[in-house]
C-alpha cells in the first residue's frame, strides 16, 4: 500500500497585537462586523485585543512587551498619550521594533484624522502627519501598511492579513495604502455614475436620481477607496444610501463644508482625480448640451 | 487600603480607586477616566452640517446615536430660528429602525464580550470568542446599513429627513435579517421564545433560562451578586417618552433641571476628565432599566418591585430591551410607507441662527447634544453622554450611581463586575 503523506500540521498562527491610541473604537467595531471572523481567527491569534478574548490584558502587555508578527495600531498618535499608564512614546516604537508587520488601522492611525484637529501640533498618524511623512514610525515605514478610512473596512484588514499569511508582496501607494484596495476611487461602482457622465445633478438629498458631486459635496471622484466595490456591511455604501462621500480615506480628512460642493464659476472647484480642468470643461459642456430625457425623469414611476 | 484598578474590555479604559477595609470589602470607590479628545472644540467654528460627520466619531459603538442627536439638534435650531421643518413619517421611522439596530448590537456585545467573559473568568469558566454573537451583531448592523449605507459612522440623517430612498428590496432583506437575529435571541440568548421569557420573569424563574443569559445570571448567583449593585433608585429618561422616577414615583422630566458638574475634573484639581451629569443637582440612572421603569414595561417593573435596582434587575432590563426592540423594528419595517418623501429640503443652513437641542435614548441612556448656531456655523457645542449620568464621580454625601452600587461589595473584583453592569463606555464619557 502506498504511503499516504500526512497532512501538514496547521501552520502556526500569526501573533497579533491590537493597540489603541486616541480613538473612538470605530475600527474595532468595524472589524467585529467581519462575517468571516471565524475564518480569520483560524490564522490569527491575538496577544492583545481591546475587546476580544486574548492572551494578555493591556496591563500585562505593557509590563513586558512581547514580539509579534503583526502590530495593528488604531487611533491617532500623541507621544504623551497613555495606555495602562505607559506613554505612546514608549509603547509604539518598542512594539514596532519587535514586530514584522505594522498596520495603521483607520485614518487617525494613518494621518491623524479627526482627533488631530484638537491638538494639531502634537497629534499625528504613526507614519504620516496629514500628507507629511513625519510620524514616530516614519523610519520604519517600509514595514507599515496603511488602511486609511474612518473607519477601515473589515475586509481591507483581512486582505492585508491574508497577503502577509501567504507571504505575498503588497503593492502600495505613496501613503503605504494597498493599491488593490485604494487604486480605485469611491466613485467607481457608484450607482449614480450615469448621472455623473451626463452632468445631471441631484435635485436634493433623499432621491435615487442625480449625481451628488455637483452640489451635495460628494468627494467620490477624487477619493481613493473601494467602498463601491467591497460594499459596507456587505450590502451598501454612503453613496448607495444617498450620502455624499466625505473623503475619509484621504490625509486631508476631515475637510470643511462636507455637504456642499465648492464651485468656481458654477464648476466644482475640485476636479475628478487626474482630470485636467480643460478636459473636464470640454466634456461637461458637451454632455450638458444634450438633454437625456430618461435621466431627467424619476427612476421608478408609474408611467408605462 | 487604596487600590487602583485598571478596567479594560470596555469601550476605552477606566481606573477605579477602591478603598477597602481589612476584609477587602469596598468602602469607597472613585471612578476616573483619563482620556480626552476635545470633540466639542473640534465641532466649533464648522458648518453645522459638518456635525453629522464629526459627531458620530465620538464613539465607535454608539456613533449612530450621536448622529441622530446632532441631526435633531440642528432641526431644533431651525425651529428656534423661526423656520419650519418637516420630516416625513417614513424618514422618522427609518431613523428609529437604524437607531434601534445600534442598541440591539450594543446590548448583545455587552452580554457576550463583556459580561459573560468577565463573570466567567471569576467562576473559572472563561468562554472562548463568542463568534455566534458577533455574527448576529454583524447581521443587525447589516440591517442598519441597508438604510444608513454603513455602520459604524454613517452620516445619512440630515435636517429634513434621511438621504436614502429605499425600495421594498431593502425592506425585504431587512425583514429576513431580523428573523435571523430574532432566532439568535430566542435560541442562544434566552433559550426560549420571547413569550416564555416574559413568563420566566413573572414566575421568578429567570435562573432556569437555558440560554447564555441564563448562564450570566447563574454566574452572578454563584458569585452571590444577583441582589447587589443597588443604587439610589432614581431614574431618568430625557429622550422619547421622557420622565423621571424617584422613590417609586414617576413624574414629567424637565430638561431645564439638567446640569453638568466639573468639580471632580483635572481642571478643578480632581482626578478625572469626566464631568458629572446631574438632574436637580442629584445623580439619576439612565439606560435600559430607567427606560423600562419609566415606560412601565410590565415584566421589568415587576422585577424591580421584587428586587429593587439590583444587578439582577439592571442586567435583565438590558436583555429585555433587545427583545422589545427586535419586535419594535419588525413593526416599523412592516408599516413603512415607501411612497412618502425621504427628505423634505429645509431652508439653507446659512440662514439659521439659533439654539438647538437634540436628545436621543442611546444604548446607555439619555444623550444630549446642544449647540448655538450663528448663520449656519457652530458657535458653541456641548455634549452630555449617557455614561456621565451613570458613571459620575460624587462625594461621600452625594455618591454617583455606579459608585453607590459598588460600595459594600465583598471584593474589588466583585465591585468591578458590578461596575460593568452599567455598560461602561470611556470614550463617550469624556469625549
Amino acid at each position: 500500500m502506498p504511503k499516504i503523506s500526512t497532512m501538514p500540521s496547521s501552520p502556526a498562527k500569526l501573533r497579533v497585537i491590537w493597540l489603541q491610541g486616541i480613538t473612538c473604537n470605530g475600527n474595532t467595531h468595524s472589524f467585529l462586523n467581519d462575517p468571516s471572523l471565524a475564518y480569520l481567527l483560524d490564522s490569527v491569534e491575538f496577544l492583545h485585543h481591546p475587546l476580544l478574548p486574548c492572551e494578555k490584558t493591556l496591563k500585562e502587555l505593557v509590563k513586558k512587551l512581547p514580539k509579534s508578527d503583526i502590530l495593528i495600531f488604531e487611533g491617532a498618535y500623541n507621544a504623551s498619550f497613555e495606555r495602562a499608564g505607559v506613554t505612546m512614546e514608549t509603547l509604539v516604537p518598542a512594539l514596532a521594533h519587535k514586530t514584522k508587520h505594522i498596520i495603521s488601522m483607520g485614518s487617525c492611525a494613518s494621518f491623524g484624522g479627526i482627533f488631530k484637529e484638537n491638538d494639531p501640533e502634537h497629534i499625528s498618524g504613526i507614519v504620516f502627519d496629514k500628507e507629511n511623512a513625519s510620524g514616530p514610525l516614519r523610519d520604519m515605514r517600509k514595514k507599515v501598511i496603511a488602511l486609511s478610512g474612518c473607519p477601515a473596512h473589515p475586509k481591507w484588514l483581512s486582505f492585508v492579513i491574508d497577503m502577509i499569511k501567504m507571504n505575498k508582496p503588497i503593492l502600495v501607494d505613496e501613503y503605504r495604502r494597498p493599491k488593490e484596495l485604494y487604486g480605485y476611487l469611491v466613485h467607481n461602482g457608484c450607482l449614480r455614475n450615469e448621472y455623473f457622465e451626463w452632468k445631471v445633478d441631484s435635485e436634493h438629498f433623499g432621491t435615487k436620481e442625480g449625481c451628488l458631486f455637483y452640489a451635495q459635496g460628494c468627494q467620490g471622484p477624487f477619493t481613493h477607496g473601494s467602498c463601491n466595490k467591497i460594499l459596507w456591511n456587505e450590502v451598501s455604501s454612503k453613496t448607495r444610501a444617498g450620502t455624499p462621500c466625505v473623503g475619509c480615506t484621504e490625509p486631508t480628512f476631515p475637510k470643511r463644508e462636507l455637504f456642499s460642493t465648492k464651485t468656481y464659476m458654477s464648476i466644482p472647484a475640485e476636479m475628478p482625480l487626474g482630470v485636467p480642468k480643460r478636459s473636464y470643461l470640454a466634456l461637461a459642456g458637451a454632455a450638458k448640451s444634450f438633454h437625456i430625457k430618461r435621466l431627467e425623469e424619476r427612476l421608478i414611476d408609474d408611467n408605462a | 487600603m487604596i487600590t487602583h484598578e485598571l478596567i479594560e474590555r470596555i469601550e476605552g479604559e477606566a481606573v477605579l480607586d477602591f478603598q477597602t477595609d481589612k476584609n477587602g470589602h469596598v468602602e469607597d470607590a472613585a471612578i476616573r477616566f483619563l482620556h480626552f479628545r476635545g470633540m466639542e472644540a473640534i465641532l466649533e467654528g464648522r458648518n453645522a452640517l459638518d456635525a453629522l460627520v464629526i459627531a458620530p466619531r465620538v464613539c465607535g459603538i454608539c456613533g449612530h446615536s450621536h448622529l441622530i442627536a446632532a441631526a435633531r439638534m440642528i432641526e431644533s435650531a431651525y425651529i428656534d430660528a423661526g423656520f419650519s421643518l418637516t420630516i416625513s413619517p417614513k424618514a422618522q421611522m427609518i431613523r428609529d429602525i437604524t437607531l434601534s439596530c445600534e442598541l440591539i448590537q450594543n446590548h448583545i456585545k455587552w452580554l457576550y464580550l463583556v459580561m459573560l467573559h468577565e463573570s466567567g473568568k471569576m467562576v473559572g469558566e472563561e468562554p472562548s470568542v463568542a463568534l455566534k454573537a458577533l455574527y448576529a451583531t454583524s447581521q443587525i448592523n447589516q440591517l442598519c446599513a441597508l438604510f444608513s449605507g454603513q455602520w459604524p459612522h454613517s452620516s445619512y440623517a440630515l435636517p429634513g429627513g434621511v438621504t436614502c430612498d429605499p425600495t421594498h428590496i431593502e425592506v425585504m432583506q431587512a425583514l429576513k435579517i431580523l428573523s435571523d437575529v430574532e432566532r439568535f435571541v430566542e435560541d442562544e440568548v434566552l433559550g426560549c421564545s420571547a413569550e416564555a421569557f416574559s413568563t420566566h420573569i413573572r414566575d421568578d424563574a429567570l435562573l432556569s433560562l437555558k440560554g447564555d443569559f441564563g448562564t450570566l445570571l447563574r454566574n452572578f448567583e454563584r458569585l452571590n451578586l444577583l441582589n447587589s449593585g443597588k443604587s439610589h433608585g432614581r431614574f431618568l429618561v430625557l429622550g422619547e417618552n421622557a420622565g423621571v422616577m424617584s422613590e417609586g414615583k414617576r413624574s414629567a422630566a424637565d430638561i431645564g433641571s439638567v446640569s453638568e458638574d466639573s468639580s471632580q475634573t483635572f481642571e478643578h484639581g480632581g482626578k478625572t476628565y469626566a464631568k458629572n451629569a446631574l438632574y436637580n443637582g442629584e445623580f439619576y440612572e439612565g439606560g435600559p432599566l430607567a427606560r423600562s421603569l419609566i415606560h412601565q414595561r410590565e415584566e421589568i417593573t415587576l422585577l424591580h418591585q421584587r428586587y429593587g435596582d439590583s444587578a439582577l434587575t439592571r442586567i435583565t432590563a438590558r436583555i429585555d430591551e433587545v427583545v422589545t426592540l427586535t419586535a419594535h423594528v419588525r413593526k416599523l419595517l412592516n408599516s413603512l410607507d415607501l411612497s412618502q418623501p425621504s427628505f423634505i429640503p429645509p431652508s439653507s443652513i446659512e440662514s439659521i441662527s439659533g439654539e438647538g437641542i437634540g436628545i436621543v435614548e442611546a444604548p446607555r441612556g439619555s444623550l444630549i447634544h446642544r449647540a448655538r448656531i450663528e448663520k449656519g456655523r457652530i458657535a458653541s457645542y456641548s455634549i452630555i453622554t449617557p455614561t456621565q449620568w451613570n458613571l459620575g464621580n460624587g462625594t461621600p454625601s452625594n455618591l454617583g450611581i455606579a459608585q453607590r452600587a459598588m460600595i459594600g461589595a465583598e471584593s474589588i473584583a466583585k465591585a468591578s463586575l458590578i461596575f460593568r453592569t452599567f455598560d461602561v463606555c470611556s470614550v463617550c464619557t469624556t469625549h
